[in-house]
């Protein structure tokens, strides 16, 4: 796994050597502890503390003006009966699948795109960039206007295609997509850069050698990059899964443009959640569905370390 | 290679300074916000300050409205102890946000503040709103009509002051009709010659009318006239009214003008209650809007003709239009109840002149409302006497019935019966019985304040 | 680039020039159509009023939306504070994260894998479903209103640290060990190791912080009372009325507010390529 330092020091042999290596191991684990304390504490404060709190909620009934009645595990068996919950879980679950694989090819094609040295490469990465410099109340205006009934830009590209009639906003059918388009074009940006930063490690002898010995493209690709953009990958599924399911982004998305409309059609668990305790003052069952997101994304992540061997990806 | 690499790190603390530059930087700001960091030393008079959380001031976006805030709490201030301070928070946050939710759960919820029908519940029935018959004295309570009146009280006591009643009406495009060879005399009157109206005006590029969309209590608040206009209604004496025709007929309606094309799904700007997107920039001919748009396409839309008749009746109904508007309420947890009660009656509902007046000011000339108070007509008989304001009250003011309030997972059992209806295709008759049985089904457990 | 260099460059991998300007072309129009939405907005910031909705081209071009934001409203406050916290939370976060990714990926102390998973946990939680019980807590330590709550809490967040914590793990240790025999301390090691080398990834979570906390919008919302304190997204929203729109002046802001965001990216992201030339590795 390592090799030794060429120019070696010289170790001292016997039992100063053991002193010197245990007194290392001790130093080792004071760093560690300090270095990562700071986060640790602010981490459990600002949301170990508030997490273990909603938890303890779920088994109450919250009136949001400071009225707590303890009701057991009633908030959880009248989930299991809750259509629209279960409706909002299913819209989630294909939102998932729709965003996650989208979000991972864009931004690694996007990486592959821009990843070259040049004032082109520098202006497109830029660009791509761009939709993540917005507010999200912006972004909502612009797509709406683009993407708005007969004369929004899109409907008007359409009609010369032969399509007419499609709201992309309006229709319960077509909602999920549109929204699922918009979150792509906002975030891809994102993903970009992260596989940039993982394309950019990999050391260009590697790909020399390859074209060197005649390997193509697409090889390359296959033999070089991806396996030594696995911890990158693995990060990407992760976050973009874990966004997709609990993120605030696509809470922001759906409450801006949607308000989980038409028809419920973009009424994902997260807003369905934020609407229980919000509007209808449940907080104890916002709680306890909010709950059982997150053991669902525990159970999802646990899973993903477990196939991936603790996202470690050694190199030999 | 060891010195390569120490090389390097010495290399990188030499060349690019600019993190340097930005930790330093960093640390500065730090160090300047530091004192900032600390608890900050809220300036708190002996005496408490009554918060007063709305959407106007100081600084909301439209001055004339902010102003007369600032005035009303000027004025308080002059001459009582308890002073009055306002916070804004924006519209949008205010209503659909959880500003107030996440403040008042965490017991800092504002002393004073503004309340609308559809969420008057929520607080009433959770006992968070102060009682305020007993500064209100018998006359000015009488001068408040029944139906304004009537969806802020519980068991005959008073927990909101409306400062407003703001009615739904038709905003039509004169351009439009005159392009399209069309006068007053082609106004519609019923629903049929509404939705006939409607596909004559639909062109490649606009909507020929023009109904709220986005799930939501507006969206509610606007289908409800046309819910009892062939009289129907929510509930009856503790059961569900919902199942009828009028409601069948209803959902058909908003259904119809999607499915024939002269209504969009999706709506420019805030939503339907947003009429110079909509109705000024061409997207639509005609639009179901309320009486705030006539303030609004003055100032942002001034060179923009319209003209205003009241909502189409069925066939076999009678006119009836939903009047919204919101309330002065004070929190029956404030920090001082009391001397908030008394400020919200001060303000809003007693019978002196500059009481009066003021509301008379807030309708005509920060807003374009009708007044929550029959004395106003004569205080600001000047501007009720002309112009869209006149139409306002001698056609559609009469036929006003106050905004409905219903507890939460009742609104948004109708919400669904809409939505469903008006764009996802579903037969009327069906959801309407649906939406019904599931109203029953609440109503079995609910035991707040009754439904009106 | 030398001759020789940008020979290699393209024949890396296989690709001809003419393939070359291919890829070059799809990129750029693909961008393109990426910012046509945002070009729209800058236009848009120059219509009035009711032109804003209609898509057809301006009646006529006017600076009254620019001027209103600035003169009208406090906007170069708001400015400073949203500069003041995000510049703060960024820094904290990029030192904070980087050592404790660091101690994750490569140091050994006793409950190192729980702690990761217990850290890892709270990523999974997102704001509005813990936004009553944070407001608590930081109600309770008194940082309501201020500067504090909305600087410390945004400090703390797994992303960073998950990510550093990746990227670690793949950063060959030979550089460590060799400074370790040569008895360098931990903290030497971090600074003048671990710290040159992880600028790449240092400089785009840099952006991105900065970036989130630009656009926060809710929990800025929800701390903060006083106008003093208000970011700029806050006082965006607020330009929308209760029924009169001004649209315009929402798009004039965010307009206003996207172009310092761009510039800052245009600084960070050629240092990108710079420290590649100058990394310890090659």
């Amino acid at each position: 796994m390592t090799r030794s330092a060429e120019g070696s020091t010289e170790v001292a042999a016997g039992p100063p050597r053991r002193r010197r290596v245990t007194s290392q191991r001790r130093r080792e684990q004071i760093a560690g502890a300090l270095f990562v304390l700071p986060d640790l504490l602010g981490l459990l404060v600002f949301a170990g503390l508030p997490m273990m709190l909603a938890v303890v909620l779920g088994f109450f009934a919250v009136d949001g003006f400071g009225g707590y009645r303890f009701v057991g595990l009633a908030n959880y068996r009248r989930m299991l009966h809750d259509a629209l919950f279960l409706q909002s879980l299913r819209v989630t679950l294909l939102y998932v699948v729709l965003l996650v694989p989208s979000l991972y090819l864009s931004g690694f094609a996007l990486a592959l795109l821009v990843q070259r040295r040049s004032v082109l490469s520098g202006l497109l990465r830029t660009l791509f960039f761009l939709p993540q410099m917005i507010s999200l109340v912006v972004v909502a205006i612009i797509w709406q206007v683009l993407l708005v009934d007969k004369i929004g830009l899109v409907s008007r590209l359409s009609a010369l295609l032969g399509v007419h009639n499609l709201s992309w906003l309006g229709d319960p059918r077509l909602a999920l997509y549109a929204v699922v388009f918009i979150s792509v074009w906002f975030l891809m940006g994102f993903y970009m850069l992260i596989f940039l930063g993982g394309l950019q490690d990999i050391p260009r002898e590697y790909y020399d050698a390859a074209r060197m010995d005649g390997a193509s493209a697409w090889a390359s690709l296959r033999y070089i990059t991806l396996p030594l953009l696995k911890p990158t990958s693995f990060f990407v599924l992760l976050v973009s899964t874990v966004a997709a399911v609990a993120g605030g982004q696509a809470f922001d998305l759906i409450y801006v443009m949607t308000k989980g409309g038409p028809a419920n059609a973009t009424a994902l668990a997260i807003y369905y959640i934020y609407q229980q305790a919000f509007q209808y003052n449940e907080f104890g069952y916002g709680c306890a569905m909010a709950t059982v997101l997150v053991v669902i994304l525990m159970a999802l992540t646990l899973l993903l370390f477990a196939f991936t061997r603790g996202g470690r990806f050694e190199q030999g | 290679m060891v010195q390569d690499s120490f090389a390097a790190g010495r290399r990188g603390t030499a060349l690019p300074t600019r993190r340097q530059i930005l930790t330093s930087a960093g640390l500065g700001t730090l160090a300047l916000a530091t004192p900032a960091l600390a608890t900050p030393a809220l300036a708190r008079a002996d005496r408490p300050t009554l918060s007063f959380w709305q959407f106007y001031a100081p600084g909301g976006p439209v001055a004339a409205q902010a102003q007369w805030f600032e005035d009303v709490v000027a004025k308080w201030n002059a001459s009582n102890d308890v002073k009055v301070t306002l916070e804004y928070v924006p519209n949008d946050q205010y209503m659909n946000g959880s500003k107030l939710q996440t403040a008042f759960a965490s017991g800092s919820g504002p002393d004073l503040f503004l309340i609308s029908p559809g969420d008057f519940l929520r607080y009433g029935n959770a006992r968070m709103l102060l009682d305020l018959t007993p500064y209100i004295d018998a006359a000015a309570q009488r001068d408040f009509p029944e139906q304004v009146m009537a969806t802020r009280k519980i068991a005959g006591r008073i927990y909101g002051i409306p400062m407003e009643v703001e009615p739904m009406a038709m905003y039509y495009s004169l351009a439009a009709f005159e392009k399209a060879g069309l006068g007053e005399a082609d106004i519609p009157k019923d629903w049929d010659a509404l939705l006939a109206l409607g596909k004559k005006l639909t062109t490649h590029n606009r909507f020929g009318l023009l109904f709220e969309t986005t799930p939501g209590y507006y969206q509610n608040f606007t289908w409800y006239p046309f819910l009892w206009q062939g009289g129907g209604g929510i509930q009856k004496d503790g059961k569900s009214s919902f199942n009828g025709a009028a409601a069948v007929q209803a959902l058909q309606l908003w259904q119809e003008s999607v499915a024939s094309g002269a209504a969009p799904r999706k709506l420019l700007g805030g939503g339907a209650w947003d009429i110079v997107p909509n109705l000024a920039s061409g997207y639509c001919a005609m639009q179901n809007c309320g009486i705030w748009g006539i303030s609004a396409l003055r100032s942002n839309a001034p060179s923009f003709r319209y003209g205003v008749f009241p909502l189409p009746v069925p066939k076999g109904g009678r006119p009836v239009t939903v009047g919204g508007g919101w309330a002065f309420v004070a929190n029956a947890r404030g920090r001082d109840p009391e001397t908030a009660g008394r400020f919200c009656a001060w303000a809003l509902a007693s019978t002196k002149p500059d009481s009066v007046q003021r509301v008379a000011d807030w309708c005509t000339r920060a807003k374009s409302d009708m007044p929550p108070r029959t004395s106003v007509f004569a205080a600001a008989s000047a501007a009720y006497g002309s112009g869209l304001l006149k139409l306002f009250k001698d056609e559609i003011y009469p036929t006003v019935r106050g905004e409905p309030r219903v507890p939460p997972q009742v609104y948004k059992i109708i919400s669904d019966a809409i939505q469903e209806c008006q764009l996802g295709g579903r037969s009327p008759e069906q959801q309407a019985a649906s939406a019904s049985q599931q109203i029953d089904d609440y109503l079995a457990t609910y035991s707040g304040a009754p439904i009106i | 680039m030398s001759r020789a260099d940008s020979a290699a460059h393209r024949g890396r991998a296989g690709i001809t020039p003419a393939s070359a300007q291919l890829w070059s072309l799809l990129g750029l129009g693909l961008a393109l159509a990426t910012v046509a939405p945002i070009a729209w907005m800058f236009v848009t910031t120059f219509k009035s009023g009711a032109d804003v909705f209609s898509l057809g081209a301006p009646h006529h071009l006017t600076l009254s939306n620019l001027v209103y934001v600035f003169t009208q409203v406090d906007f170069l406050r708001f400015l400073f504070n949203t500069f003041i916290v995000s510049s703060a939370v960024t820094v904290v976060a990029i030192v904070l994260h980087s050592m404790a990714g660091y101690a994750l990926a490569r140091l050994r102390f006793p409950g190192r894998e729980i702690i990761f998973l217990a850290m890892f946990s709270t990523f999974l939680v997102s704001l509005p479903v813990i936004i009553v019980p944070l407001f608590l807590v930081v109600k309770t330590l008194g940082l309501l209103d201020s500067y504090g709550g909305l600087i410390i809490p945004s400090v703390f967040n797994a992303f960073g640290i998950f990510l550093l914590r990746q990227f670690y793990l793949g950063v060959p240790r030979e550089l460590e060990e060799a400074a370790i025999m040569d008895g360098a301390g931990y903290w030497q090691i971090y600074r003048s190791i671990i710290l040159p080398l992880s600028r790449p990834i240092l400089s785009s979570l840099a952006i991105l912080f900065f970036l989130a906390n630009w656009n926060a919008f809710l929990w800025p919302l929800t701390v903060t009372n006083s106008k003093s304190l208000w970011v700029v997204q806050v006082a965006i929203v607020s330009f929308q009325g209760q029924y009169s729109g001004s649209w315009n002046y929402v798009i004039a802001a965010s307009s206003v507010v996207t172009v310092p965001t761009i510039l800052l990216f245009l600084l960070f992201q050629r240092n990108i390529i710079e420290s590649i030339k100058t990394s310890g590795l090659k």
